[in-house]
């Protein structure tokens, strides 16, 4: 019991980690947090299904094509959108994200109607069975592809040249612009980033649940209760925070009551903010008068 | 460009003037149209009670759906289960938003503040809708609680027409008091911690408990706003206050202008008239929302009301009466 | 009669590290006090802990008699102890007139139930304390700007508006970091003639931090010379320039 409950959880959070990872991307380089993250989560699976059922593209060419036009739309969500308002008041950038998010909310039910579409399942692989463990095939895929997702993200950050002029920015933005990094286009590039791993999470739920408009939603909590957990704006606590939010749930939900698997992450939010603000793994920093 | 002396009574003739002339605005409408205008009353009170924390505070605090949710289920409950007439129940719905504000604003003072407070208090209001559901036995649940039949000095407080005369005069009421609060050394301390909190208590001024009160007085409009609604629909069920609740009134807000009481109102029609247009096309309502709201971000980052603040300085609308 | 100021041993320690050692002085109603000394000296942390904003891990701060060492900034302020800041404290989105209003808080009566409801006795309160604020202003010559705001005066402005909200409420002890950082030289000798006024004038005992050293040499009656948290030399501007130790540590000299 103990053992299944922890292999989903794990495979819930595995999601959950891409999620709060890509925004975590995105607030590193411009401190703003994308309200509207959930709908670009949706739009990845939107395009892939658009992609494979419609158009009748294998699954893995059309989950390749749908994050690259992720990529590009979080590129041109940030140049065209987000760079224009920033002499305005920052709480403009937090609608902004939200109203974007409409606008992709609105143009999938357009399409897609007000009904609830199964998506194919991209491969039948028998459950495999562990001692009275059982771990299914959606299970394997979801934690094959993110591990490997994970492990190209920090090791492109720990070992390139772009990763360590990612990590130079994160460290002070006039810094890098002293180095000759251009900071605007270095933003949009990260929101192209942020909206391309966001789109694998929403790929990645597609084929192992029912899509509809309004699927990000959930996600999106899920990923700032990950963001607190862990560390808001620390790249490693989000997925950490990930993990443990996706166990903490399915523990929740089967020991105490299934009732708390809607709510957990929103208890995390509250408690960890008021206990330990700074995140189970972050470190305390001192604010200046 | 400030007020004259005479303009500043204008602009007091006019704040009357404008909900004496709306009296005559039933005789004119059909059930439906009444029906749109009462929401329109009901936005402007949730705008303007949000707005006070996110615009003149200056804090991101988005327990709007929470105080909202408060008032409202407050209200049915105090009618139901303990068969208090409808209208006693506003001033106490008023006092149950507060008291949520009062718990948003311990995270403020805890010095949760920013995207923390944003989302610690995103989370209070999806708690408050989880507790609406699974407090089945006082709430309802999934269903829901509806309204029995109200009535208000023997009149009939049945169709939109008789309960749009109770909205406005609550309305009037309370953007008056707000207004008076804004002109006041109360709201300008609590827009003098928006702009330096530090300064601010330099000055002598007690900024904990200017940012207690600020969020207590958003609940007490918005929670007000809550009971209207609990008649206006004459149903309250969990779904009224999630977060679609709080992305339209976070739109009205900022579409209306950061901070501006006529931007309330200003921002709570436009929300609400431009939806129902395209209410029947699946998809068009969100599309043109989100169209809306980019449109207005950029070309108008101080919102609607600053188009009328270059009309007139009769809308400029902080500042005393000389 | 107790001092009007009275700072003993002030200590001030950060994570083990004292910003602030063992620093005193007293201060005499009507008398400017000049605090100088290089940066990192600890005058702004005087300055903040004597306001509140940084708790004191030793020493006492009295006011009159009264300690209020370990009250909050906004009692401190309402005591009698009011501030300004080295990078200007104004509300920028407000006007002339309300960052002024804003310093006479304490003064306006009315309770907030009295202004909700638009009562009489705060109304009347408000309209007494705007034109108190706009008398104020009009001594600075900054009347004409009473409805602009704060946000579009130039800085030597925003300097003066921001001293006339500090003694809008006349309090009896005036902190005044850098009030001429960023000024013309004229525009610096009249804010030194406004410290001198309100002084010489109103009897306001002021400590006031300032670089520029031919100018506290003029205006002040007495200095103190601070270096890495400490107090090294306190007196009349004569005895500070013959200073042996202000010339070494301070100013350099060998």
């Amino acid at each position: 019991m103990f053992m299944q409950l922890t292999i989903s959880g794990i495979s819930q959070g595995a999601i959950y980690a891409l999620i709060a990872l890509s925004l975590t991307v995105v607030y590193r380089s411009t401190t703003i947090v994308n309200f509207g993250h959930g709908d670009f989560v949706m739009a990845g699976a939107f395009l892939s299904y658009v992609l494979v059922v419609l158009l009748g593209v294998a699954f893995v060419p059309a989950a390749m094509l749908a994050v690259i036009a992720m990529f590009l739309l979080g590129l041109a969500f940030s140049r065209g959108l987000i760079r224009p308002i920033r002499g305005g008041p920052h709480i403009g950038f937090a609608l902004m994200c939200i109203s974007a998010g409409y606008v992709f909310r609105g143009i999938a039910r357009i399409v897609w109607g007000r009904e609830v579409l199964p998506m194919p399942r991209v491969f039948d692989m028998d459950p495999i069975f562990v001692g009275d463990l059982i771990i299914t095939g959606d299970a394997v895929f979801i934690l094959s592809t993110t591990g490997i997702m994970l492990a190209v993200f920090f090791g492109v950050l720990a070992l390139t040249d772009i990763g360590k002029m990612v990590q130079a920015v994160y460290q002070s933005a006039r810094g890098a612009q002293l180095i000759g990094i251009n900071v605007d286009r270095f933003n949009d590039f990260t929101w192209g980033i942020g909206a391309a791993l966001g789109a694998i999470g929403g790929i990645l739920i597609a084929p192992i649940s029912l899509l509809h408009p309004d699927l990000g939603a959930s996600f999106l909590i899920k990923g700032f209760a990950a963001m607190t957990l862990g560390g808001f704006g620390s790249l490693y606590g989000a997925v950490l925070g990930a993990l443990l939010l996706g166990l903490s749930e399915q523990y929740a939900g089967a020991y105490i009551d299934s009732a708390l698997i809607d709510i957990t992450a929103y208890l995390v939010i509250v408690f960890v903010l008021f206990l330990r603000p700074q995140g189970l793994f972050g470190r305390k920093t001192i604010v200046k008068v | 460009m400030m007020p004259t002396p005479s303009q500043l009574r204008l602009r007091t003739a006019l704040f009357w003037a404008v909900p004496l002339l709306l009296l005559l605005l039933p005789l004119s409408t059909n059930a439906y149209v009444q029906f749109i205008a009462n929401s329109i009353v009901i936005f402007a009170l949730v705008a303007l009670g949000f707005n006070f924390v996110i615009g003149n505070l200056g804090q991101l605090a988005f327990a709007n759906t929470a105080l909202f949710g408060l008032g409202a289920y407050g209200s049915a409950i105090l009618v139901n289960s303990f068969g208090l007439p409808w209208i006693l129940s506003i001033p106490l719905a008023g006092f149950a938003g507060a008291a949520g504000g009062f718990l948003a604003s311990a995270a403020a003072l805890r010095g949760i503040r920013f995207y923390y407070l944003a989302i610690i208090t995103l989370a209070f209001g999806e708690l408050m809708r989880w507790l609406y559901v699974h407090g089945t036995s006082i709430t309802g649940g999934t269903d829901g609680m509806s309204l029995p039949a109200q009535s208000l000095f023997g009149v009939s407080l049945v169709g939109d027409h008789a309960k749009f005369y109770v909205f406005l005069a609550v309305a009037v009421l309370l953007f008056k008091a707000t207004l008076n609060l804004l002109r006041s050394r109360v709201g300008r301390s609590v827009m003098a911690v928006r702009e330096n909190e530090v300064a601010t208590a330099s000055l002598g001024i007690p900024t904990a408990r200017i940012i207690v009160f600020a969020f207590m007085w958003s609940g007490f409009v918005v929670g007000c706003a809550g009971a209207l609604f609990a008649l206006h629909t004459s149903y309250v069920f969990p779904e009224s206050f999630g977060m679609l609740h709080l992305i339209v009134s976070f739109a009205m807000v900022l579409v209306g202008g950061l901070g501006s009481v006529i931007g309330a109102v200003l921002g709570a029609a436009t929300l609400t008239v431009l939806p129902e247009y395209l209410r029947s096309f699946p998809g068009m309502e969100e599309l043109f929302f989100g169209l809306i709201v980019i449109g207005v971000l950029l070309a108008l980052p101080d919102g609607l009301a600053s188009l009328l603040r270059k009309v007139s300085p009769i809308f400029f609308e902080r500042y005393y009466r000389e | 009669m107790p001092p009007l100021l009275e700072v003993e041993a002030l200590d001030v320690s950060f994570a083990g590290l004292h910003a602030l050692r063992d620093v005193s002085l007293t201060l005499a109603p009507g008398q400017i006090m000049a605090v100088i000394g290089p940066n990192g000296a600890g005058k702004t942390t005087l300055f903040n802990a004597i306001s509140g904003y940084v708790r004191p891990s030793g020493g006492s701060v009295r006011l009159k008699g009264h300690d209020v060492a370990h009250l909050s900034p906004h009692s401190i302020a309402e005591h009698g102890i009011r501030r300004t800041f080295q990078n200007g404290g104004l509300f920028p989105a407000l006007t002339v007139l309300e960052n002024v209003l804003t310093g006479l808080h304490a003064q306006t009566e009315g309770s907030i139930l009295d202004v909700i409801l638009g009562r009489k006795r705060a109304l009347a309160s408000e309209l007494e304390m705007i034109a108190r604020s706009r008398d104020l202003l009009a001594l600075m010559q900054m009347d004409h700007m009473a409805d602009t705001r704060a946000a579009d005066l130039s800085g030597g402005q925003q300097r003066i508006v921001e001293i006339v909200r500090t003694v809008a409420s006349e309090p009896p002890v005036l902190l005044l970091d850098e009030p001429a950082v960023g000024l013309s030289p004229l525009a610096r000798d009249q804010m030194m003639d406004i410290i001198k006024r309100m002084a010489g004038e109103k009897g306001v005992g002021i400590l006031l931090i300032e670089h520029a050293v031919e100018l506290v040499m003029a205006g002040a009656d007495r200095i103190m010379v601070m270096a890495a948290g400490q107090r090294i030399a306190e007196g009349t501007p004569a005895e500070i320039r013959e200073d042996r130790a202000v010339l070494e540590a301070y100013l350099g000299h060998a």
